[in-house]
């Protein structure tokens, strides 16, 4: 059984001090056992600008058993045949983004799309799992939710190409750094960078991608300013 | 053969005549000489924890530790205290400790009655509910139960380290004990199995005994690994593989030839060099002579060339309306090389099989030993003494065996699969001459020795079983020799001269595989029922009547053989069977 008293605790404790570590952990849904946590990409990486969603589940045994983490995949869920151009620009769009780990025709063949939207050597770019001792044997009930969180930003920051969970990423990032950091900055400022960036070029990004400009404006409103969320409604339309 | 076998025979009857006496008194010597402590132990589950307990009480004596501390470093090292002893003179006590995860921090300030704070449920406890380990930490029972249920569970009970991060510290067991016996009593007894069992887990002298059912017993052995024991529950085995007791094949030439003889591939083999299948009813056609015009027994014909089906005119040179290919020289080689790896193959297989099909024909000897020798005491000879017709059994068994596995050890030592780049042809044409000379001689001494104990000497007079007796107690000798001859040879001149010593063999052992006695419990009376079991085989047999006589002094066949020196026991008769023939007894 949860101890929901400590996670309740975490919880406090963590949002008391949001503005200095920029963590957030928030209930998802009504129990405890499902979190949704968020970390801000830190500085001086490709990761910057951005802000991560952690998925976080809480096992049986928590806190003696490490809690579940894993990068929030996107859906995208579209109807082959429904709307082709649509569909064709999503594929270009995420081909683009991805730079080879997908191909266009990889990408066509599947009605639903999951996309680990984090490019990063221990993670990987099809579940979201996270490589990292402490969400593993090294965990000890000493760590709090938050020190975990904190030990994944840290890896953001510092990766282990040696130790991978994505080994196509991790071969990029070890032999060609530059077309690595690139295409991880592009993903951070595509797909990771919600709050930065003003309406204005948030309507003109969507506009780029092909959508019509009415459109992306109702949008964008209907969906709260959420730029992915507006993308993904776009798609689906 | 023939020749080869009398001129040796003459020539041992040249060379021992004259110290026939000493060799009578050899041959009583390896019956009646009360077992010695063994240098392999049975460990039962009641003498477990006080097999534990010898190693357990080094440690701690010589560190003056608790039993758990000592319990932490064993387990860190394998169970192997010479290790252990070596880290520490290296490395010394603290560096020993740290890599073990055994803090010793004595502040065992008393509970403070004031709460303490557990980081772990963050909940203000009184300090009589919490627990502080040897590392300082101190957390609330309620999790350190919650915690150690969790790594029991894991399977990791063996090692449970502390709940504060990056702490190496070892939880103290009897702490463990307490605090999950109170919530999960039968957790507790798990954990606590779990610490005994870890003796024979993570031990490389012991392991557990194969036998199916398990018996329940482990075996311990002293310094080599590579030796063959029996149990106390009767079962033989190789105690590095765990197979059945195979010398002088390696482990590796053992595991391959079972999976040889076991895989049909030699089968399919054949079947691809010498049939070609028949082009209207698929069945494999095989050859018997004459052009390549082939006719399957559905009627149909075909070319043997290309397998195609054909008219049925022909001439010596050609078919009518068919030509094919030639033969493709690599085909033709390949099929050659199939042929003769098959031959070679059947050659070792024929021989080996036959010696274990004569083993087992020669186990029945048993029975009809008894009946002659219970006959030849009611003749009432001169002669009283019929401990040369067991010993000559014995012995036959024990060549019989060593004989038979020697095929597969030749199969692998002279062919292309194991050794090729280590030897070159020609040394390789020198090794196998010297090892089929022994090979052979031993054989030839094997079959005398087996025809002359089928003899009906309880039929025969005085004088002529006197004369029989003299062949066997001859005979006996030599194969055993011839044994330890072929031991040596294989140890010393073929698998000792290669390159990358992964072939070692258990060494020769005169006596025949050593049993492995009770590990002696004094304070545990049960131990003293189960020492008895080795001579219950002397019962079993009931061939060994006169069993009490005084031991004699040493001599050569005490020795046993073995290039390695290593203490022997000397065993009660033993009739080293092969596995098959000890399941149908």
């Amino acid at each position: 059984m949860v101890d929901f008293a400590r996670v309740q605790k975490e919880l406090q404790e963590c949002n008391k001090d949001i503005d200095v570590s920029g963590i957030s952990i928030k209930p998802k849904g009504d129990n405890l056992t499902h979190l949704a946590g968020t970390i801000p990409g830190p500085l001086a990486t490709p990761y910057e600008g951005g802000t991560f969603n952690i998925d976080i589940i809480l096992p049986d045994g928590y806190p003696f058993e490490p809690p579940r983490m894993q990068f929030a995949t996107k859906v995208w869920e579209y109807q082959a045949g429904n709307n082709e151009t649509l569909k064709g620009l999503l594929v270009t769009t995420l081909y683009i983004a991805s730079i080879s780990v997908y191909t266009p025709a990889m990408l066509c063949s599947v009605a639903l799309l999951h996309m680990v939207l984090t490019r990063h050597p221990n993670i990987s770019s099809q579940s979201g799992a996270i490589c990292l001792d402490i969400l593993k044997d090294q965990w000890s009930p000493a760590l709090t939710l938050k020190t975990a969180l904190l030990s994944v930003q840290a890896l953001l920051s510092a990766p282990e190409p040696d130790d991978p969970q994505d080994a196509v990423v991790a071969q990029q990032y070890l032999r060609d750094y530059q077309t690595f950091a690139a295409t991880a900055r592009y993903w951070t400022e595509t797909f990771a960078r919600t709050s930065a960036l003003g309406v204005e070029e948030k309507v003109q990004k969507l506009v780029e991608m092909g959508f019509p400009e009415a459109l992306v404006r109702s949008t964008l409103e209907s969906v709260g300013g959420d730029e992915n969320m507006a993308l993904e409604k776009l798609c689906s339309g | 053969m023939e020749d080869c076998t009398s001129s040796s025979e003459q020539d041992y009857y040249c060379s021992d005549q004259d110290s026939l006496d000493g060799i009578d008194n050899d041959e009583s010597h390896v019956q009646w000489v009360p077992p010695k402590a063994s240098s392999c132990k049975v460990i039962t589950k009641e003498s477990l924890l006080a097999a534990q307990r010898e190693d357990l009480r080094r440690v701690m004596d010589l560190l003056s530790l608790r039993e758990h501390h000592a319990r932490t470093l064993l387990i860190h090292y394998r169970w192997d205290v010479e290790k252990l002893f070596a880290v520490l003179v290296e490395k010394g006590r603290d560096c020993l400790f740290a890599g073990a995860g055994v803090t010793l921090v004595e502040n065992h300030d008393l509970p403070s009655s004031s709460t303490i704070m557990c980081n772990i449920c963050i909940e203000d406890v009184p300090g009589a509910d919490a627990t502080k380990m040897d590392c300082g930490h101190d957390f609330c029972n309620n999790c350190w139960t919650e915690h150690f249920i969790v790594k029991i569970n894991e399977g990791q009970s063996k090692r449970i380290r502390c709940m504060a991060h990056k702490c190496n510290a070892i939880c103290d067991e009897a702490i463990v004990r307490n605090l999950v016996s109170k919530r999960h009593p039968d957790l507790a007894e798990k954990f606590d199995r779990f610490l005994l069992e870890s003796y024979i887990e993570d031990n490389k002298m012991v392991k557990w005994c194969p036998s199916a059912p398990h018996c329940g017993n482990a075996i311990r052995v002293e310094d080599d690994e590579f030796c063959e024991v029996e149990c106390s529950c009767g079962l033989q085995f190789c105690f590095s593989c765990l197979a059945e007791a195979h010398s002088p094949c390696s482990c590796l030439m053992w595991e391959l030839w079972t999976k040889k003889c076991h895989d049909e591939s030699e089968t399919v083999n054949w079947i691809t060099v010498h049939t070609k299948s028949c082009p209207k009813c698929h069945k494999p056609v095989e050859k018997n002579g004459g052009c390549n015009l082939v006719s399957c027994i559905c009627g149909q014909a075909f070319c043997w060339l290309c397998g195609g089906a054909t008219g049925r005119d022909h001439t010596w040179s050609r078919i009518n309306g068919h030509s094919c290919g030639r033969y493709k020289e690599d085909r033709e080689k390949k099929a050659e090389r199939a042929k003769r790896d098959l031959y070679r193959y059947m050659h070792y297989h024929n021989r080996y099989k036959a010696h274990t099909d004569s083993f087992k024909l020669e186990s029945n000897l048993k029975e009809t030993i008894r009946e002659k020798v219970s006959n030849l005491e009611r003749n009432e000879l001169r002669l009283k003494d019929f401990s040369w017709v067991t010993n000559g059994l014995y012995r036959l068994f024990r060549s019989r065996r060593v004989l038979s596995y020697s095929y597969p050890f030749a199969y692998y030592m002279f062919g292309d699969d194991l050794f090729m780049d280590e030897m070159t042809k020609e040394e390789r044409e020198i090794k196998q001459h010297l090892f089929e000379d022994q090979q052979q001689q031993l054989e030839a001494n094997v079959e005398k020795l087996s025809k002359y104990i089928e003899e009906p000497f309880d039929q025969f007079g005085e004088n002529k079983v006197m004369e029989i007796r003299m062949v066997v107690i001859n005979l006996s000798v030599i194969t055993d020799n011839l044994c330890k001859k072929m031991y040596e040879c294989i140890e010393n001149d073929l698998l000792g001269s290669l390159q990358f010593g992964i072939h070692s063999i258990a060494p020769y052992q005169s006596k025949g595989i050593e049993k492995a006695t009770e590990l002696s419990v004094c304070w545990n009376p049960k131990v003293t029922n189960t020492e008895k079991c080795p001579t219950r085989d002397y019962h079993t047999n009931g061939i060994t009547k006169e069993s009490n006589r005084p031991s004699g002094s040493g001599s050569l066949d005490e020795s046993g053989c073995s290039s390695r020196k290593r203490p022997r026991k000397e065993s009660t008769i033993d009739l080293n069977l092969p596995a098959e023939v000890i399941d149908r007894n």
